[in-house]
């Protein structure tokens, strides 16, 4: 691992601890509380260690005795004292670690909803769930098993080399310098780990796609006998993923051995201080010995503190790499004042997904005047699912502009333009809510009156009363409780409902048996009555009368004869 | 014909077991197979214990010579370092078997828990997140019980043990002492652990619903951010996150009490040994070298002790793991009769087959009674929610009529297993879900082991490669989950191809061209025609246009036939 991806590491580190920033106080709060604890702990052994020694001593004549047993009351506060900072530290740490955590996942998903708007698309559901899930709860090792411990194990040494410091200096370093060894073990040992850490969190992320996949398209899997399939890729990935642990938990144990060595080390430099040193030695020795032996608990598994960081920054960088990608369609630094009006306006727009791929709009001019209903016409794959994109702003035009109320959409905040707009596209999905919370994410302060009025206007309304749980039924994963043509029904009432003045309609009627699609037309023109609509169609037909026709041709809009 | 349906029986059904019982079984069973690697790992700290305490009469010996008790050699000092050498080796051994136990318990149940997710299929409502985390997250959650808990467990037992055999050796009253000490800790435990398991439970139940969460608005986010209600989202999430801390601590705090308990108990047996042995030498010790040695085992005794009670909190999260594992793995083997080969042809008969979701509903399907011959197609058609689709799911397979019998080629078929009933037909739904890789992989799904040839020519067929020409690397290019880059129609298209390379005798086509212009929609017609020529088709639709160029069509309502017409 190179310099360069030790200093990304870094940074990465560096910047979740940013984003803890409101929660400092607690954080740092806890760490005190573990300190604390961690010297009691100390003490503790040091002082019964001290007593007993100071009386063999005595016996052999080499102390005055009962002077050990005068260090005894002292062990009454830490008897009672210890176990208690020990949970109370424990309780600190998480309490004030989950509540970092929880900032993070917040943190996470509303910088994908900025940058992801229009869907995950090659982004993989599968993996990103991972990442917010898995990989924001691995930061909790950063804290948890890294920075926590490490602050602990700092005051040890520093205690433990003020009190033998003042015996002998050569003593103090015999016994601290192991100590400190163990101490610098987890920054060296990160990046070592981070390999290993970076394949296992890629492997938990590949077996979670190959997990969702086949589940996600449940009925083609199923339909295409292709269950086995399915399961030896999972199969496969699951044995990629133990690979990769099993690799980490090889230079965990390496890690867990090095400290319990270290701490050893600090025992058996105090023994021989004791051994090769004449007068003086005997008091130092023993204190560094029973020093020693009780920090080799703490110190023990420290170094896998090293594991906790480089798997913390491998998911700190993954979680970032996803939260980092470029904001599609940046909004303008100096905005323009929304515009009052809403007349759409398009002007030699070009545009295309992506460079390798071919312009769907070669020069697009059309115009929607304020409150008429127009229809645009093209066959799938036309555009039209395009044309949504730009005029929400989920993308911009490679040239020319398009206006709203005679302002170019370019200088106005994303938020301001899609307010103009409720859409109903062709992918409209429901959530696994209430029909109501589905409806009043259009319209948040909607009374059911109003839902209803939508969802009749959709031509669903007697059937959702007649639920015995009404509009509070929940629709299930994309909707699935609902039929296909019923989910469509309830995606176009929630663009009904919503305010806003131009409704923008992609295939409203997909999904519609010929009948309701009829109906649904016929009832349109007063559904919208003073609302703009854009209404998308591969073709066009029954009682809807649009004011204007456009038909996409060949990334150009030619006005159609109605 | 009817002999192409022979049959042969399958295994009976497991019975199923009640709740935790389960749990635990399934933790026994998986356990009975890692017992090799699991008795190694523990005879390894067997050893490791022993070197401990081998240390710890050394470092005693050693200090008492320091305080005056006889000649402090370096010889002596040598010989600790050795053993700490030793140790090292064995701690590591031992952490290498014990993770190969936990991978090796693991491996095989990820496959398990897939397969019984597709034998449940539509049926189970569960969101796709929620799957997935019983899939992984629940099976990650099992580690820790072979990994760390079973080991652990005997080493707490074999290591006090042979702690408290040392300090009776040496100082009866302490070995007294000490057992007393260490006896305490499993009692505190169980009395914390209980309520472990359950908070542990209900834990896991919060990270679920916040997976659900995340990946079901993760896959509608244009919806969120189209009706700009990004910030209240990130606020549900806010609470949603809250939530699994507020019972996440919950756990933690009753976990941490166990661990309180042992530190308290060692916190007491070092002090009951310090006030022991500092009151015996004031009267002049019988033994310096056994007092420093008797302090020295208290951390040894309780090693074990902490890697047992750091465990237990696995333990309690692998039993609520299990719990939720065990119903889904358990679930009966689908039985039924498996097919010898595919018939070339098959007659669907529905005899008055109704079905009935739920007995509060209206049924989905009442009274259904038709015959499909080989080369005929029967189109449904009727209003959205009139029980289209739930015929040609009761074909697939995906549920049983409540009543009522279907019959292939005059075959029950519900005696028939319902995959094996799927690899009778090819189906083309509303919108086909395309799957992480490239368009030809899509394809050749119907039939692992196609020919390169026989995938292309399907793709010609369903007219899938008029498009794929235009893509940057043709049919070998890469589509998403969800089927991003392609349009509606073209995903539907690679779900045609499909059917064309399946060459079932039944074809199941549900609405397979609602999201086609008129334009795409007569060529896909024109291949599904030549598909379905010779084969039984079943066909629901909402377009007069499409049941116009098939055959027979029959209208439902409300999940009944109300008319029959033949529509030139």
């Amino acid at each position: 691992m190179g310099v360069m991806a030790m200093g990304t590491m870094l940074a990465d580190l560096c910047r979740v601890l940013g984003l803890w920033r409101r929660r400092w106080p607690v954080l740092l709060l806890a760490v005190g509380v573990t300190v604390v604890s961690a010297l009691a702990g100390l003490a503790l052994m040091t002082l019964a260690g001290r007593a007993v020694s100071h009386e063999v001593a005595a016996l052999s004549g080499a102390a005055a005795g009962g002077a050990g047993l005068l260090l005894l009351p002292w062990l009454r506060p830490l008897l009672i004292g210890r176990p208690g900072l020990r949970w109370g530290e424990r309780m600190a740490t998480h309490a004030a670690a989950f509540r970092a955590l929880a900032d993070t996942r917040v943190w996470f998903f509303s910088r994908l909803a900025e940058r992801l708007p229009g869907g995950i698309g090659h982004g993989r559901a599968g993996d990103l769930l991972g990442r917010i899930v898995a990989d924001v709860e691995a930061l909790d090792g950063l804290y948890l098993r890294a920075l926590v411990p490490l602050a602990a194990g700092a005051a040890v040494v520093v205690a433990a080399a003020l009190i033998l410091g003042a015996i002998s200096p050569l003593l103090a370093v015999l016994v601290t310098l192991p100590l400190a060894c163990a101490l610098a073990l987890p920054p060296l040992l990160a990046p070592i780990a981070a390999r290993a850490a970076k394949g296992a969190a890629a492997a938990e992320g590949r077996l979670r796609d190959a997990v969702v996949d086949p589940l996600a398209g449940l009925e083609d899997t199923l339909a295409n006998n292709a269950e086995a399939t399915a399961i030896l890729r999972v199969e496969a990935a699951a044995a990629r993923l133990t690979a990769a642990q099993r690799g980490l938990a090889r230079r965990n144990a390496l890690a867990g051995a090095a400290g319990a060595l270290l701490g050893q080390g600090a025992l058996l430099g105090a023994l021989g201080f004791g051994i090769a040193g004449g007068e003086g030695a005997l008091w130092g020795a023993v204190l560094g010995a029973f020093l020693a032996l009780a920090a080799a608990e703490p110190f023990a598994g420290l170094p896998r503190a090293g594991i906790a960081i480089a798997t913390a920054g491998a998911s700190a960088r993954r979680l970032f790499l996803a939260a980092d990608r470029p904001v599609p369609v940046p909004d303008p630094v100096a905005t323009v004042a929304a515009p009052a009006g809403h007349a759409l306006r398009i002007e030699g727009v070009r545009f295309a997904w992506a460079a390798d791929r071919g312009e769907v709009f070669a020069g697009l001019d059309m115009e929607v005047p304020e409150g008429a209903h127009v229809a645009l016409l093209g066959p799938s794959g036309a555009g039209k699912s395009s044309l949504i994109a730009l005029l929400t702003k989920l993308a911009a035009p490679s040239a020319g502009r398009i206006l709203i109320g005679g302002v170019d959409i370019a200088g106005l905040p994303a938020a301001a333009v899609r307010g103009k707009f409720a859409v109903l596209s062709q992918d409209a999905r429901l959530f696994d809510d209430s029909i109501a919370a589905n409806l009043r994410l259009a319209a948040p302060d909607a009374d059911d009156a109003a839902l209803f009025g939508a969802l009749d206007r959709a031509g669903i309304g007697d059937l959702i009363r007649a639920l015995p749980e009404g509009l509070q039924t929940r629709c299930g994963e994309g909707g699935a409780r609902f039929s296909g043509g019923q989910v469509r029904r309830i995606a176009l009432a929630r663009a009904l409902v919503c305010a806003a003045p131009i409704l923008l309609l992609d295939e409203p009627a997909a999904g519609l048996d010929a009948a309701a699609e009829l109906a649904f037309l016929a009832t349109l023109e007063t559904a919208a009555a003073g609302r703009t609509v854009l209404l998308l169609q591969h073709r066009l037909i029954g009682p809807f009368r649009p004011q204007k026709l456009f038909r996409l041709v060949a990334g150009r809009a030619l006005p159609g004869l109605g | 014909m009817n002999q192409a349906l022979t049959e042969r029986p399958a295994k009976p059904a497991r019975r199923r077991r009640s709740g935790a019982n389960a749990a635990r079984g399934l933790l026994a069973a998986t356990a009975r197979g890692q017992r090799r690697t699991l008795s190694l790992a523990v005879a390894l700290g067997t050893c490791g214990i022993l070197v401990a305490l081998a240390q710890a009469l050394l470092t005693a010996r050693l200090l008492a010579a320091l305080l005056g008790h006889g000649a402090a050699e370096w010889g002596d000092l040598a010989a600790i370092a050795a053993l700490v050498l030793v140790q090292a080796g064995l701690a590591i051994a031992q952490d290498r078997m014990q993770t190969a136990a936990g991978a090796a318990a693991r491996a095989g149940l990820r496959g398990r828990a897939m397969a019984a997710l597709f034998a449940a299929g539509p049926a189970d409502s569960r969101q796709i997140g929620e799957k997935a985390s019983l899939v992984i997250d629940r099976i990650e959650a099992l580690d820790g019980h072979f990994a760390r808990w079973l080991p652990a467990a005997a080493l707490a037992i074999l290591g006090p043990l042979l702690a408290v055999a040392l300090a009776t050796w040496a100082d009866p009253l302490s070995g007294l002492i000490l057992a007393v000490a260490v006896l305490l800790v499993p009692v505190a435990m169980a009395f914390t652990g209980i309520g472990a398991a359950v908070a542990s439970r209900r834990q896991f139940a919060a990270l679920e619903a916040l997976s659900g969460r995340f990946l079901d608005r993760m896959r509608g986010l244009p919806a969120i951010v189209l009706f700009r209600r990004e910030a209240a989202e990130a606020g549900a999430m806010a609470e949603a996150a809250d939530d699994l801390r507020r019972r996440t601590m919950k756990v933690l705090r009753v976990a941490f009490l166990s661990a309180t308990a042992l530190e308290a108990l060692f916190a007491a047996a070092l002090a009951c040994m310090a006030f022991r042995h500092a009151a015996l030498l004031t009267g002049g010790h019988p033994d310096p070298v056994a007092a420093i040695l008797c302090l020295l085992l208290v951390p040894v005794a309780f090693a074990p002790l902490r890697a047992f009670s750091a465990a237990y909190h696995e333990r309690s999260a692998a039993e609520g793991a299990a719990t939720a594992l065990a119903p889904l793995l358990a679930t009966p083997e689908t039985h039924g009769l498996l097919l010898e080969e595919i018939p070339p042809s098959v007659v669907v008969t529905f005899d008055r087959v109704g079905l009935r979701h739920d007995p509060g509903l209206p049924p989905a399907l009442e009274d259904i009674s038709f015959r499909v011959l080989p080369g005929e197609s029967l189109v449904l058609v009727g209003p959205s929610g009139a029980g289209k689709s739930s015929i040609l799911r009761l074909l697939m397979g995906f549920s049983a009529p409540s009543s009522g019998r279907i019959a292939l080629n005059g075959r029950e078929a519900a005696a028939l297993r319902p995959a094996e009933v799927r690899r009778l037909s090819a189906w083309v739904g509303q919108r086909a879900h395309l799957f992480r890789a490239t368009i030809a992989e899509n394809i050749a799904l119907a039939r692992p082991g196609a020919t390169r040839a026989a995938v292309e020519a399907a793709a010609r067929d369903a007219r899938v490669i008029d498009f794929a020409k235009g893509l940057p690397r043709g049919l070998d290019t890469m589509v998403g989950e969800g089927g991003f880059g392609l349009s509606g129609g073209q995903a539907q298209r690679v779900a045609i191809a499909r059917a064309f390379l399946r060459d079932a005798p039944l074809l199941l086509l549900d609405e397979p061209t609602a999201h086609l212009d008129p334009g795409t929609e007569a060529e896909v017609l024109d291949s599904l025609r030549r598909l379905a020529a010779g084969r039984t088709t079943v066909m629901a639709t909402h377009s007069p246009a499409v049941a116009a160029r098939f055959g027979r069509v029959m209208r439902l309502e409300e999940g009944r036939f109300v008319e029959q017409a033949k529509w030139a």
